[in-house]
């Protein structure tokens, strides 16, 4: 049930067609598990509290430093040494008073992910590793979270939108590895990118629209492109195809 | 068969900043030589030593997934193929 404070703050959003109160409640009940409180993490957390989203439960294990600053936006220079996770609450606890914000500073590891997310309707992929998407995306298809996936590197990043046992999920799509490095980065694309991965987050719990589920969104900011690729739910995926279920 | 092959912004430093060429071929893999003929230095990008293509590599059709069959997937004049590197940045 919406107060009349929160009806007056999302009145803009609830008069769009197919959304309405109805669509604020289950925003409001809901409870979001991001993964990285990052470039892509800042963003999309951002316009998660800002719509109403009841609940935001945000892990990473990192602290704030001064090279993050170009991208992380809900980290300043003031927040340089502290938590992440702890500069990101008290950011979004500012935007949005009503949301609550879960902040676990802890690595996400294949021993502790289970207990992590448990409780949670969906997982926004926000971290900075393939390994660690990796997990993420097999956790989501074991425990039937739907899963909203973002990367970049440069001006170019991608988002995808999986709804396990429905749809394609990264492990369908991706089948090698990246090293791990540090990337290039400019601030502006995981700014885009997290945008996409929340809006993708709103409609879901909306019921809204068409979700970017079989397609990966590969964004070119260069020259300022956006291409879609068709993917397929592939029926030897080491994640979610029947045969190796399990497998890593 | 002409073949537009468009390229990820992970491959453009190997083609002096292009976006995409077009090539001659009747499949991905002869395709993918051609490319490497006008532009040799992205070879190690694209395979390993053995001649295998890397497994951060995807290449799509069309705008569809080349797999199963890979770079043996045949081509129709006119095809475009885009060559997108795994990225994992956040």
């Amino acid at each position: 049930m919406l107060t009349k404070d929160e009806q007056e703050k999302y009145a803009r959003q609830i008069m769009l067609k197919g959304f309405g109160l109805t669509g604020q409640e289950k925003l409001k009940e809901a409870r979001v598990f991001i993964a990285g409180a990052g470039g892509l993490g800042s963003s999309s957390a951002t316009y998660l509290a800002a719509a109403g989203v009841g609940t935001l439960r945000i892990v990473d294990h990192d602290k704030v430093e001064l090279s993050n600053l170009n991208r992380q936006v809900l980290h300043w220079h003031e927040d340089i040494g502290k938590r992440k996770v702890s500069s990101a609450r008290d950011k979004l606890k500012h935007l949005n008073p009503q949301v609550a914000v879960e902040a676990i500073e802890e690595k996400i590891t294949q021993a502790n992910i289970s207990q992590l997310v448990a409780g949670c309707d969906l997982i926004v992929d926000a971290m900075d590793n393939l390994p660690a998407r990796y997990l993420l995306n097999k956790t989501a298809i074991k425990n039937n979270i739907p899963f909203f996936h973002g990367a970049v590197y440069g001006f170019e990043g991608r988002a995808m939108t999986v709804i396990p046992g429905k749809t394609a999920c990264l492990r369908c799509v991706y089948r090698g590895d990246v090293p791990e490095e540090t990337f290039p980065v400019i601030g502006v694309t995981p700014a885009v990118i997290g945008c996409i991965q929340a809006t993708e987050v709103i409609k879901y719990l909306a019921g809204m629209g068409q979700l970017l589920a079989n397609r990966l969104l590969v964004y070119d900011g260069l020259n300022m492109k956006f291409t879609e690729f068709k993917v397929k739910k592939d029926p030897n995926c080491p994640h979610c195809g029947k045969p190796a279920k399990g497998k890593k | 068969m002409s073949v537009t092959v468009n390229l990820g912004t992970g491959l453009r430093r190997f083609t002096n900043g292009k976006t995409a060429a077009t090539v001659e071929g009747n499949t991905v893999g002869q395709c993918l030589d051609e490319l490497v003929k006008q532009f040799p230095k992205i070879k190690p990008r694209l395979f390993d030593r053995k001649g295998k293509l890397r497994n951060y590599i995807d290449i799509y059709v069309n705008k569809e997934s080349a797999r199963p069959e890979g770079l043996a997937k045949p081509l129709m004049d006119g095809d475009e193929i885009h060559i997108t590197l795994i990225i994992a940045g956040g």
